[in-house]
């Protein structure tokens, strides 16, 4: 079976949430001799794409989000068991969910996505005050922090990283993303909070991010 | 007519003077009574203090026995975060293994000290408003529950990928859910709203909830003894309805904001009561005009039929909600909910 039909399969298992079809799919690909890095960019990588497109402007259920993200994080584990063997080569991004929100599992799929992809991900936890957010995003070169929040009380406080990321000129290197449940429900939020963009769900964060380092001038 | 008799005639499909109006303030009661959030759902005479204020000051047809989970939490050793802004979340869950948690005692309602706060909260409320005002009691479904006790992550993490585990642990809590359902009614709470975030689509697919969770609903619903309502928590719900208006006991469904009431109205036939549909996330923001436009499209929708209550779709109301805001739900039932308005 080659590469496409095994990302197929793949892609088949996020969608029924089969966790261990997942991984004999990915094992098969090892067994078969494929380089681990290939089975990330030509089976893992084409998954989540699909996965994504399949579900742009629609909201995924938190459930669905995780299993996909689970899978991702296997075959990454199963391939590059070690966090620094792996490419990283998009760059550092500084995530967490906002001070007073404790709704974590959203932001650790889109920790899992961005890593998946490429991303250096600083995962700060949840109940991370905006002062936190800018020093860790300045200390690591970041070029996106990622900010969460499930409720419409708590997606407010990211104002208050927008307003340190302007106080300090970082507007034009660091670029601020925010997610969660709230933001699907009332797009208008993204610009209330300062917010310069959001996804639908934790498989298109990478295809954010890109864009948003992108409009940092970085590549 | 008082809210009592409103609202459970329109439960019974009885003809009442107007339609109900349920708002949930439970929080907004500290920003009348000037208590921090902390001291209110801790003290039950605090809380008492602030539904009846916020019955004093909009005449909402309930009032609500504290809508803090995390009484439950701390209940299974949860650390508990408060804020100035928001009902408390929980931190930390008590238990850091689903297999632990199996093993681990269940907490008495009575004398586990969050949960009797809860219990004396509503006792309290029944001496004053028993017969008057309809005493609206609520918990979380058993599909989510166990959120409570060892997290989110944890939980979905069993529930999708060890559904035998998942299971031996909701069968363990199935016990105290249904004694901490039956407590709260034998305290004083007349109805029950039971929040299943499993229920809603922007927590699980259709297919999760009807394998691993409906069948939660189906044997634990006989063993509560009260009306129940099954609410969405935060999200939508019509995914799912065709699959719940059988479930024994159950006299409405709380639908979300984004879901159609006709709909809803299709699928629970003509006689399950439906609640809700205005934007819990509008109320702080918008003018009273825009809430006072958007309560008229329900009732307009739904009044008619009957077995329909005007409320928010969702949680507590944020408290940076004008007054106004919240009267102007009253307003539209005063022009198009009445019988004079003809619901039309």
């Amino acid at each position: 079976m080659n590469a496409a039909e095994l990302s197929n399969k793949l892609f088949a298992t996020m969608i029924e949430a089969d966790r261990s079809g997942a991984a004999r799919i990915v094992e098969e690909a090892l067994s078969d001799g494929m380089p681990p890095q290939q089975v990330i960019a030509e089976i893992l990588d084409p998954a989540i794409v699909r996965l994504g497109k399949q579900w742009e402007e629609q909201t995924m259920s938190l459930a669905q989000n995780y299993v996909a993200s689970k899978i991702a994080e296997d075959t990454l584990l199963r391939c590059i068991p070690k966090k620094d063997e792996r490419s990283l080569n998009k760059g550092a991004v500084v995530i967490g969910n906002i001070e007073d929100d404790f709704h974590s599992l959203g932001r650790r799929s889109v920790g899992l996505f961005l890593e998946a992809a490429g991303w250096e991900v600083h995962d700060l936890g949840n109940d991370i005050p905006a002062e936190q957010f800018v020093e860790k995003a300045q200390e690591v070169g970041a070029s996106v922090i990622g900010v969460s929040a499930m409720m419409q009380t708590t997606a407010l406080n990211i104002r208050k990283v927008r307003e340190l990321l302007d106080q300090r000129h970082l507007n034009g290197s660091i670029k601020l993303a925010v997610g969660g449940a709230v933001f699907n429900w009332r797009p208008e939020l993204v610009a209330e909070v300062g917010g310069d963009g959001t996804a639908h769900n934790a498989v298109g964060a990478d295809e954010l991010f890109l864009r948003l380092r992108s409009e940092t001038g970085g590549r | 007519m008082n809210s009592y008799q409103r609202v459970m005639g329109t439960l019974l499909g009885q003809p009442v003077d107007r339609l109900p109006v349920f708002a949930v303030l439970g929080a907004y009661g500290a920003k009348l009574t000037g208590v921090d959030l902390r001291t209110l759902y801790s003290d039950a005479a605090a809380y008492v203090a602030g539904q009846q204020a916020v019955y004093a000051q909009f005449g909402f047809d309930l009032v609500m026995t504290p809508f803090v989970y995390t009484a439950l939490s701390e209940a299974f050793g949860g650390e508990t975060a408060w804020s100035e802004h928001q009902p408390p979340n929980m931190k930390r869950p008590g238990m850091l293994s689903v297999a632990g948690a199996i093993k681990a005692p269940l907490p008495d309602p009575q004398t586990t000290g969050s949960l009797a706060t809860v219990l004396d909260a509503t006792h309290r409320l029944a001496d004053i408003f028993k017969e008057r005002v309809p005493i609206i009691g609520v918990l979380p479904g058993p599909g989510i529950m166990p959120s409570l006790v060892v997290g989110m992550e944890r939980w979905m993490e069993t529930l999708l990928f060890e559904p035998d585990l998942a299971r031996q642990l909701t069968d363990h809590l199935t016990p105290f859910f249904v004694a901490w359902a039956n407590a709260l009614l034998d305290a004083g709470a007349d109805c029950l709203v039971i929040t299943e975030g499993m229920a809603s689509a922007e927590i699980a697919p259709r297919d999760l909830f009807q394998a691993r969770v409906l069948p939660l609903l189906s044997t634990t619903f006989p063993q509560v003894r009260g009306p129940k309502v099954l609410h969405h928590t935060g999200g939508r719900i019509n995914h799912v309805l065709d699959l719940v208006t059988g479930l024994p006991g159950l006299v409405g469904v709380a639908i979300g904001s984004k879901d159609s009431l006709a709909q809803a109205r299709a699928l629970v036939g003509p006689n399950l009561n439906l609640i809700g549909n205005l934007d819990n996330l509008a109320f702080p923001s918008v003018p009273d005009e825009q809430i006072y436009q958007s309560s008229r499209s329900c009732i307009r929708e739904a009044g008619a039929a009957g077995h329909y209550i005007l409320s928010n779709s969702g949680a507590d109301i944020p408290l940076a909600t004008p007054p106004e805001n919240l009267r102007a739900m009253h307003r539209a039932i005063a022009d198009v909910g009445s019988r004079s308005g003809a619901w039309s």
